[in-house]
C-alpha cells in the first residue's frame, strides 16, 4: 500500500496514512478533531475541509455546492486520500475538543446540589441511617494488637477482626495482591496500617492496605457522562468537600452526534475500542488535571462513580451496546456490579473502584436515576417530573409510593445538532433571543459574549417563541412569506429567517433558521410534550396534580421558562413549579459517591421505575401527532399563552 | 323499531352553520341558498339533538372532461361531457343534485392550461345558468390554483360560494381571497383529525370566521380504508359536540371521486363478468360509499352518476323523515 503525508492547516499537524484513507480517518490520527454528527456517513455535511493540494477522491456529495467544489471543498468523511495532500480546516468543521469555558460549566453544573453535604458531621462510617456519609470507599486507620501465645489469629483475621469492630460483624473479602506481602506490612508498620474498604450491599471489600496511618487523604470522582458532554467533580471524600469541577467534550462525537450512531460504529473494526478510548480518555485527563491542581496523589483516589445513559455506561465498560437498539431493546445490564476502575482504563488507584449508577432500561439510564435521587423525586409525598431534555428526552414522574419513566426520541435539535446553524452550548451559541415587532431586528445574548457561531438550544427556544409571537411563523412552524424583509428570504435548501449576518457573525456567512429547522424543533418538542402526556395520563393523573417540575439538561446557561411553555415544550403550569436544574445526573452521581446509603438508594429506585415503552403505545402516535404544532393542536392545554 | 333507544346521550355543544350562498339581500344574487351543519346531535338521532338540516348533493360538473373516467360513467353523460353549462343543468334539474361542484381541472399547466379568464368566464356563466350556489374546486396544482383561485373568487364576490380545497402547505392565498370575497372554505387534511383541526386554527388566525369553514376529512371509497374516514369523522364531531369549537365545522366528503377510483367501479364486464353489469356495479359503488360518508356525518357530498345522486337523493329523504 502506498502512503501519503497529509498536512493539516492552521494546525500544521502532519500524519502519515494508507493510500485510500479517508481524510476524517486521517484528522483523527493527528488527533484533530472535526464535526461528524452522522458518524461518517456522508449525510451531515458538518465536516467540510478546503483541499488545498494533491488529490483525493469523492463522490459527488448533495452537501457540497458546485461552487464550493471549486474551492476544493469536500467531505473529510467520504474523500478518500490519493496523494501528499494539504487540507484546511475551517473554524465552523472543528470540534472544539478543549475543556468547556467558564460560563458553560456554569451552565452545565447550575443548582448542583446534593444531600451529602448537608449532612451531620459524623465520622465516616460504614452502614447505619440513612444519608448517613458513608462515602463509597472509606480509609480506616487501623493499630492492631501484636499477635502473642495467647492471640495468634493469623495476620489477614486479625486485619478482619479490627475492621468488623469498626463495622460491625459481616463478610469480608480482598484481593490475593493485598494478602502476599501482608506479613511484611504488618510489622514494617509496627502494626499501624490504613486500610481502604469499600461497600456494595453487605460485603465489606479491603481496597488496598497501607503503612502508616494515611487517613485523610480519601479522594473519589463523579462523572456524568453524556452523549455530548462530560462532567466531572473531584470530591474530598473524608471532608465532604467538593474540591474541583470540570467540564469537556464527549469525543466519541467524533464517531457520531447521538446513541444510535454510535452503537451502529461500535460494530465498525475496533469501533468499540475506540469509543471507550476516547471517553476514558477524558477522564483520565480529568483526573490528571485535577491531581496537578490541587496537589493530589492520584493513588488516593480511590474510587470513580460515573452516572450515564444506559449507551453511555456500556462504552465506557466496553460491553457490546448492539442490542439496545434492536427490539426488544433489551441492554447488557441495567445494574453493573462495581469494578476495579483500572479494568476499565480508568487510571487512579490500581485497586481503586469503578461505581456505575444503576439505570432502568435501554433508553433510561443511570443519568436519570441520578438525577431522580438528586432532586429527591423518590422520596417526595407530592408528585413530582423530571424532564431531561438532550438527544433523548428523559421524563420521570413520581413520588415516594411510584415512579415512572419514558425516553421521548426528541433527536439532537435542542442540543444543536442536524440544524442549519446549530451549536452545542459553547463560546459563540446564541442563547437568547429577542425580534423587534416592527423591523424585526434581532437582538441575541451568545454565550462568553463573543461573536455568534451558531445557536444552542435555549437560543432556539427563545427564537421560536419570538417568530411565533410575531407573525413570522405560522403555528404550523412554516415561515411567513407574505412578509417582506431582508431577514425573510429564499435560502440555498429552504426558506429561512436570518439571525445575524455575516459582517456580526464568527463564521463564514450568515446565521440561519430554515423552514427544516423548525420542523425539526417542532418534532422535538412534540417528542417531549407528548411523552410528559402519555405518562401523566397513563398514571390517570392530571398535570395540575404535578407539584415541582425539575429541568435538567444542557440548553445554555439559562433556560426561559416562558419560552418554553409558549412553544408548547413543557406545559403550561404555574411558572413557580419549574426549577431549572442542569446537570442532576452529576449531582446525583456525587451524592451516590459520598454515601453508600445514596448508592444503595440509586440501585433501589433504578429497579422500582417502571419503565414505559412509548413506542408501542397505541396512543402515542396521536398525542405525538396532536402536539406537532405550536403551541399544540389543544390549544386549551396552554391557556396561558398567546401570540398576537 | 321494536325496541327504542333506552339510552339519550345529550351534547352541550353543536356543529357550525354554515351558509352556502347569498340571496340579493345578503348581497348576492342567488335565487336558491343552503344552510348545513348546526346539528346538535350525531347523524340522524334525531331524539339526542335537533338536526334541522339535510345533507345536500354537489354534482361533479368539469370544465374539461376527464378522459380517465369508466365507460360506465360517462356513458350516462356522453351528451354533455364537453359541455359544462348543460352538464350543470343536467345534473341539477334531472339528477335532482342540490348544487354543482365545478372543478377546474382545465387551468393545470399539463391538462390544458386554460386561462385564469377561462376559468372566471365559466363560473360566472354558471351562476347565471343556476339559481343555485356552487363548490369550485382548483386542479391541485398549488402555483396554478394560487394564481387562478383568487381571481374566480373575485369574480364571484359576494356570492357566498365554497372554495376548495386549503392544506396545511397551501392555505394563505386561497383563504385571504375567500375572506376578501366573502365566499366559504374547504380545508383538507389527510385522515388525520389533528391536522384537520392545526389546519382549521391556522385559516381562522388568517381571519376567516369559523363558520364559513367546512372540512374536507379525505375518505376511502368502500373497501379502500373507508372505515378510517368514518372514525377520524366520528372522533371529530364527539369532540366537536363535546364542545371542540376548532373541530365544529361541517364535513364535506368527496364520495364520487372516491368511488369511481375504484377497481370495482372502473373494470368492465368483459373482464369481470362474475362482478356483473358494469354500470349497475358503479353506481352502487358511489352510494354505499355515499351512504356510508352520511352515516359518519357528511353534511355536503359531491357525486358524479346521475343515477348514484337520484338514489342517494331519496335516501336521504328517507333518513331525515323522522
Amino acid at each position: 500500500m502506498n502512503k501519503h503525508t497529509v498536512t493539516f492547516y492552521p494546525d500544521n499537524k502532519k500524519v502519515e496514512v494508507e493510500s485510500a484513507t479517508t481524510i476524517l480517518s486521517a484528522a483523527i490520527s493527528a488527533h484533530i478533531h472535526l464535526n461528524s454528527a452522522c458518524g461518517g456517513d456522508g449525510v451531515c455535511g458538518r465536516c467540510k475541509v478546503i483541499v488545498k493540494s494533491g488529490t483525493v477522491h469523492s463522490e459527488p456529495s448533495g452537501k457540497v455546492t458546485s461552487e464550493e467544489r471549486k474551492r476544493g471543498v469536500y467531505l473529510a468523511c467520504q474523500a478518500l486520500v490519493e496523494s501528499d495532500i494539504e487540507v484546511e480546516i475551517p473554524l465552523e468543521s472543528r470540534l472544539d475538543m478543549g475543556s468547556l469555558s467558564k460560563e458553560e460549566l456554569e451552565s452545565r453544573l447550575r443548582n448542583v446540589y446534593t444531600k451529602a453535604e448537608d449532612i451531620s458531621e459524623a465520622k465516616p462510617s460504614l452502614g447505619e441511617g440513612l444519608f448517613t456519609h458513608a462515602p463509597l470507599v472509606v480509609k480506616f486507620c487501623l493499630e492492631l494488637p501484636k499477635p502473642n501465645f495467647d492471640d495468634k489469629i493469623s495476620d489477614l483475621e486479625r486485619v478482619y477482626r479490627a475492621i468488623e469492630e469498626k463495622i460491625g460483624e459481616r463478610p469480608i473479602q480482598t484481593g490475593l495482591s493485598n494478602i502476599r506481602h501482608l506479613g511484611e506490612l504488618l510489622r514494617a508498620s509496627d502494626w499501624k496500617i490504613t486500610v481502604a474498604v469499600s461497600q456494595r450491599g453487605p460485603v465489606a471489600e479491603i481496597l488496598s492496605i497501607q503503612p502508616g496511618d494515611a487517613c485523610g487523604r480519601n479522594y473519589g470522582l463523579a462523572f456524568d457522562i453524556g452523549t455530548t458532554t462530560i462532567s466531572g467533580q473531584l470530591v474530598d471524600l473524608d471532608k465532604k468537600e467538593i474540591l474541583g469541577t470540570k467540564a469537556a467534550y464527549n469525543r466519541q462525537a467524533s464517531f457520531g452526534s447521538d446513541v444510535i450512531s454510535r452503537i451502529i460504529y461500535s460494530k465498525a473494526q475496533d469501533g468499540l475500542e475506540k469509543l471507550q478510548n476516547a471517553v476514558v480518555d477524558v477522564i483520565n485527563e480529568m483526573a490528571e488535571e485535577f491531581s496537578e491542581e490541587h496537589g493530589i496523589d492520584l493513588n488516593d483516589v480511590t474510587v470513580v462513580n460515573v452516572a450515564g445513559n444506559t449507551t453511555m455506561i456500556h462504552l465506557l465498560l466496553r460491553v457490546d451496546p448492539t442490542y439496545i437498539r434492536q427490539e426488544p431493546y433489551v441492554p447488557t445490564a441495567n445494574y453493573f456490579p462495581h469494578f476495579k476502575a483500572a479494568e476499565a482504563g480508568i487510571k487512579i488507584n490500581p485497586h481503586g473502584l469503578l461505581f456505575c449508577v444503576s439505570g432502568v432500561a435501554s433508553y433510561v439510564g443511570g443519568d436519570i436515576t441520578a438525577g431522580v435521587v438528586a432532586c429527591g423525586v423518590h422520596e417526595s409525598k407530592e408528585l413530582s417530573l423530571l424532564i431531561d431534555i438532550g438527544t433523548n428526552g428523559e421524563i420521570a414522574l413520581g413520588s415516594r409510593e411510584w415512579i415512572i419513566s419514558c425516553a421521548a426520541s426528541a433527536g439532537p435539535a435542542f442540543e444543536g445538532s442536524g440544524m442549519s446553524c446549530g451549536l452545542r452550548a459553547t463560546r459563540g451559541a446564541i442563547q437568547e433571543v429577542r425580534i423587534e415587532p416592527k423591523s424585526l431586528e434581532v437582538k441575541y445574548a451568545t454565550l462568553g459574549d463573543d461573536k455568534p457561531r451558531g445557536i444552542c438550544g435555549s437560543g432556539y427556544i427563545d427564537l421560536v417563541c419570538e417568530l411565533l409571537k410575531h407573525g413570522i411563523m405560522d403555528k404550523s412552524g412554516k415561515l411567513n412569506r407574505d412578509i417582506k424583509n431582508r431577514r425573510l428570504r429564499e435560502g440555498k435548501a429552504d426558506y429561512e429567517f436570518v439571525v445575524a449576518f455575516e459582517e456580526e457573525s464568527g463564521i463564514d456567512g450568515d446565521i440561519v433558521v430554515t423552514d427544516s429547522d423548525l420542523d425539526n424543533l417542532k418534532r422535538a418538542k412534540a417528542a417531549v410534550y407528548s411523552g410528559i402526556a402519555i405518562l401523566v395520563r397513563h398514571m390517570g393523573t392530571g398535570l395540575d396534580q404535578i407539584k415541582r417540575i425539575f429541568i435538567a439538561g444542557g440548553f445554555g446557561t439559562s433556560l426561559d421558562i416562558e419560552s418554553a411553555v409558549s412553544i408548547g415544550l413543557i406545559p403550561d403550569l404555574p411558572r413557580e413549579k419549574y426549577i431549572f436544574v442542569g446537570n442532576s445526573s452529576l449531582a446525583g452521581s456525587r451524592q451516590a459517591l459520598l454515601s453508600c446509603q445514596a448508592s444503595a438508594i440509586c440501585d433501589k429506585v433504578a429497579a422500582d421505575i417502571t419503565y414505559f415503552e412509548l413506542s408501542t403505545d397505541p396512543e402515542y402516535m396521536d398525542e405525538y401527532m396532536a402536539a406537532l404544532f405550536f403551541p399544540h393542536t389543544d390549544a386549551k392545554r396552554f391557556p396561558s399563552v398567546k401570540y398576537v | 323499531m321494536a325496541e327504542e333507544l333506552k339510552y339519550v346521550e345529550k351534547w352541550n355543544s353543536k356543529i357550525n352553520e354554515l351558509k352556502l350562498g347569498a340571496a340579493k339581500a345578503d348581497g348576492g344574487t342567488r335565487g336558491k341558498v343552503f344552510k348545513v351543519g348546526n346539528q346538535a346531535s350525531l347523524p340522524y338521532l334525531f331524539k339526542e339533538g335537533d338536526i334541522p338540516f339535510a345533507p345536500i348533493i354537489a354534482a361533479e360538473v368539469y370544465d374539461v372532461p376527464e378522459d380517465d373516467w369508466p365507460q360506465a360513467l360517462t356513458e350516462d353523460l356522453k351528451d354533455v361531457f364537453r359541455h359544462p353549462l348543460d352538464w350543470a343543468v343536467k345534473m341539477v334539474e334531472e339528477a335532482g343534485a342540490d348544487l354543482v361542484c365545478l372543478k377546474l381541472q382545465g387551468i393545470h399547466p399539463d391538462l390544458g392550461g386554460k386561462s385564469a379568464k377561462d376559468a372566471q368566464g365559466l363560473a360566472v356563466a354558471l351562476l347565471k345558468k343556476l339559481n343555485t350556489p356552487m363548490v369550485v374546486l382548483g386542479c391541485g396544482q398549488a402555483d396554478t390554483d394560487n394564481e387562478v383561485l383568487p381571481l374566480v373568487s373575485e369574480a364571484t364576490k359576494g356570492e357566498r360560494l365554497l372554495f376548495g380545497d386549503v392544506v396545511q402547505e397551501n392555505y394563505k392565498t386561497l383563504t385571504a381571497a375567500c375572506i376578501a370575497d366573502g365566499h366559504n372554505i374547504i380545508a383538507e387534511s389527510p385522515i388525520d383529525v389533528n391536522i384537520a383541526k392545526q389546519l382549521n386554527i391556522l385559516v381562522s388566525d388568517l381571519g376567516m370566521p369559523q363558520d364559513r369553514i367546512i372540512i374536507n376529512p379525505t375518505i376511502g371509497a368502500l373497501g379502500y380504508g373507508i372505515e378510517y374516514a368514518y372514525s377520524i369523522m366520528e372522533r371529530a364531531r364527539n369532540a366537536a359536540l363535546s364542545g371542540d369549537r376548532m373541530l365544529a365545522m361541517p364535513f364535506i366528503c368527496f364520495a364520487g371521486q372516491e368511488a369511481w377510483s375504484a377497481k370495482e367501479a372502473r373494470v368492465i364486464e368483459a373482464e369481470a363478468p362474475q362482478w356483473g353489469n358494469a354500470r349497475q356495479r358503479g353506481i352502487m359503488w358511489e352510494v354505499v360509499t355515499a351512504m356510508a360518508m352520511l352515516h359518519a356525518g357528511a353534511d355536503i357530498l359531491t357525486m358524479r352518476h346521475p343515477e348514484a345522486i337520484r338514489i342517494v337523493k331519496a335516501a336521504i329523504a328517507d333518513l331525515m323523515r323522522h
